[in-house]
């Protein structure tokens, strides 16, 4: 399988927390130096806040401390097409109006919980055939729930904290017991 | 370049020059300069040296800007190179980028390159199969391309002598098909692997699913340690370049192992533009190349010169070689150099799953990538409507199964679990083609490099040979699998041009007739003695196993028949 291809499919394989140097806030612009979309402050606010919606803070870091919402838009930024970061800024103006829609307010008004329906939501409509929700806002939403993911599962913290990662196993057993955990 | 008087003849004359440093030209380089032949080794890419030159080597997941996937700027702009599974984040830096160095393709070919010392032995599978003689006999006993020079015989000693400095991790298997060598102790086969060994052993006679044979120091011994490399740590991040010279690369063996005798030259930034044919003298004299760096022409002098450029890349240079004695390239009185190229068909894979032996998992990596099932086609006898057969890569693993469906703290949960997939296994094939005279590089008459070199014209395609081979190859996995119990059997065919398989072979083939082959069964060319060609373009035909260890063998052998030609003066 080809190696971009086996990332998008598995999403877990590579990605983490952005070595991205903490910009001086110029006011209206985003902190993160981008060459091909333009993300002002409010987006990046509002990918800020999906991400942690997704990965939040609990009494282990979340998305915004490991500033995973800047890795998101520098992937967005480097390893995507022209066309996906189109519609990935399409569906960031649809998702912003279906927020409002629904909810008669912004997302960053929105209480956890609302947040947390009206992304899930989004993620239930499942079948690509389905017209419930335009194609660009799931686009704009698939980019941002895959690569907060991916972030997460390879930032450093996680790797050192959560599931270790060895950069030096030193071992091969092929024949390793394994008892299958209840899944909690 | 301080040191290089090029004024003076004196200083650009050795006992041997060494065109290219890596898979073969790092053995050519060892050999020559172990008997004690001044050596200068060229190489048209830049220095990276063991360990030092490895700026990944050590880096963490997190630390690589983009996890490890290539911006999409670079994939666009390198559709080739892209499409090799090696080429990534951490190993990129290895690889030819394909507007850098273009040739014309006539027909589509993916030609994957390495231009550095140690070529793309940094970034080879490390994948090592002694071929037999029922590949060595299989052009004369199937009636294509040329007979093979040599037998197993021949070469049997040299696989020994390669193999014992390289360290090679395998088993005794027994099998007159994939003949055992010099082995470190293998990577062992894991549950499901086992199991399906022992399945096709008992179904088919003349099956075999054995553990990969590997460039893997599974436990080194004095001469591996001698040379700088320790223990395999299995990592399996082998394409970044191994600071414990854990696997074979000429970085971390051949290379500098040459320059520690002392004899050895290693000139990077060198691209050479044609060996120099002296009529009156009836030989090669030398080599002319461009400094890369400089872009000045420089004559390097020699009594004995290998060419060890990668396979296609020595076909450029032995094309380009032309003069009044030789005006189609040198050594070319056949008028079959370029021609009968061929390459490994790896257009085909099979995957399923295995619902059973849940209680048994890994732990660590295996650098040996799993199981091999030798060829079993035609083997002793034709018996299919195609010629020759495939060998198989087989592998079965578990992954970690962290569903990242919904979001917050559930989601946070859901990603730390380690709960394992049932076992998963895959196969991809392995074939042999055949070498045809219209598979084919050329020069092309008007496309130049940066260095006025011409660019490298190639024509190579598949052939109705290789369908009905991969036909086969998905019919007999499918049924394998099948009866192993295993399910969900999903066979793909991915089309990939040519090249991608990086075994491309052939073009100043090897024979005993001076009217069809350019070099001899000393990989000496038969029509100027002092030129030896003992990479990729020498082989006469392809086998299907992995050929980098019959390099190896070919090239040792090579030097030592030229060294005591030398001595008694015949060349």
């Amino acid at each position: 399988m080809h190696r971009r291809t086996a990332i998008r499919n598995l999403a877990l394989i590579i990605g983490g927390a952005a070595l991205l140097p903490a910009c001086m806030q110029e006011k209206g612009k985003a902190t993160v130096a981008l060459k091909n979309v333009d993300i002002n402050a409010e987006q990046e606010t509002l990918v800020g806040d999906i991400a942690e919606t997704i990965i939040p803070k609990t009494n282990t870091p979340g998305a915004k401390d490991l500033d995973l919402h800047l890795f998101v838009l520098k992937m967005l930024d480097d390893c995507y097409k022209k066309e996906e970061q189109q519609s990935f800024m399409t569906g960031m103006a649809q998702f912003t109006d279906a927020v409002k829609k629904k909810y008669n307010k912004t997302f960053a008004d929105l209480p956890v919980k609302q947040r947390e329906e009206m992304l899930l939501g989004i993620e239930a409509d499942k079948d690509p055939k389905s017209t419930a929700l335009p194609k660009e806002l799931k686009t704009f939403y698939g980019i941002i729930k895959g690569q907060t993911v991916n972030g997460y599962t390879n930032s450093k913290y996680f790797m050192t904290k959560q599931v270790v990662y060895e950069l030096v196993p030193g071992r091969y057993n092929a024949r390793f017991p394994y008892k299958q955990k209840q899944s909690a | 370049m301080a040191n290089l008087n090029i004024d003076n003849v004196k200083d650009r004359t050795f006992d041997a020059i060494v065109i290219g440093s890596g898979m073969s030209g790092g053995w050519a380089a060892k050999e020559l300069t172990d008997k004690g032949l001044k050596t200068l080794i060229l190489e048209r890419g830049r220095d990276v040296k063991h360990n030092i030159d490895y700026p990944t080597t050590n880096m963490y997941p997190w630390e690589f800007e983009h996890r490890g996937e290539m911006p999409m700027a670079v994939q666009e702009a390198n559709p080739i190179v892209n499409r090799c599974y090696a080429f990534g984040e951490d190993a990129a830096h290895f690889f030819v980028k394909d507007n850098d160095h273009p040739y014309v393709q006539e027909k589509p070919f993916d030609w994957i390159r390495g231009y550095q010392v140690g070529g793309k032995s940094l970034l080879w599978a490390r994948q090592t199969q002694r071929w037999s003689d029922f590949d060595f006999e299989g052009p004369a006993r199937d009636g294509f391309a040329v007979d093979w020079p040599i037998r197993y015989k021949d070469i049997a000693p040299w696989y020994s002598y390669v193999e014992k400095f390289a360290g090679i991790s395998g088993n005794k298997d027994g099998l007159a098909e994939l003949p055992d060598g010099e082995f470190l102790p293998a990577f062992p086969l894991n549950t499901v692997e086992t199991y399906f060994s022992e399945h096709v052993k008992n179904k088919y006679s003349n099956r075999h699913v054995i553990s990969a044979r590997c460039a893997h120091l599974s436990k080194p011994n004095q001469i591996h340690l001698d040379q700088g490399r320790v223990q395999c740590q299995k990592r399996t991040l082998c394409q970044r370049g191994c600071p414990f010279g854990g696997y074979f690369s000429a970085n971390a063996s051949t290379i500098p192992w040459a320059l520690k005798s002392g004899h050895a030259t290693l000139r990077p930034f060198s691209v050479v533009q044609e060996v120099i044919y002296d009529e009156k003298l009836g030989k090669a004299t030398g080599v002319r190349v461009i400094d890369t760096n400089t872009k000045e022409a420089i004559e390097y002098f020699a009594k004995i010169i290998f060419v060890n450029a990668a396979a296609l890349n020595t076909n450029l240079v032995l094309l380009n070689s032309t003069s009044n004695r030789f005006p189609n390239g040198l050594g070319n009185d056949s008028g079959v150099l370029g021609k009968y190229v061929a390459f490994h068909n790896y257009s085909a894979h099979i995957n399923a799953e295995y619902d059973g032996f849940k209680e048994w998992t890994t732990d660590g990596r295996n650098p040996a990538g799993g199981g091999y099932i030798p060829r079993f086609r035609n083997v002793y006898k034709q018996e299919t409507d195609f010629l020759r057969g495939y060998a198989s890569g087989f592998s079965a693993y578990r992954y970690q199964q962290r569903p990242w469906d919904g979001v917050g703290s559930s989601l946070k949960d859901n990603l730390v679990k380690d709960d394992l997939s049932g076992w998963k296994v895959g196969s991809h094939m392995m074939g042999e083609t055949i070498p045809k005279e219209s598979n084919y590089v050329a020069l092309d008459k008007t496309l130049k490099d940066q260095w006025g070199i011409p660019q490298l014209k190639i024509s190579v395609d598949y052939d109705d040979n290789d369908e009905k081979m991969k036909k086969d190859y998905i019919e007999q996995l499918t049924e394998m699998f099948t009866t192993a119990g295993f399910t969900n059997i999903k066979a793909s065919s991915d089309h990939r041009a040519p090249g991608l398989d990086i075994h491309e072979m052939g073009g100043a083939r090897m024979g005993n007739d001076p009217k069809t082959s350019i070099l001899n069964k000393w990989n000496q060319m038969h029509a100027v003695k002092n030129v030896f060609v003992t990479d990729g373009a020498s082989m006469t035909s392809t086998s299907c196993q992995n050929p980098s260890l019959t390099y190896m063998a070919f090239t040792a052998r090579a030097a030592d028949y030229a060294v005591g030609e030398m001595k008694k003066g015949n060349i």
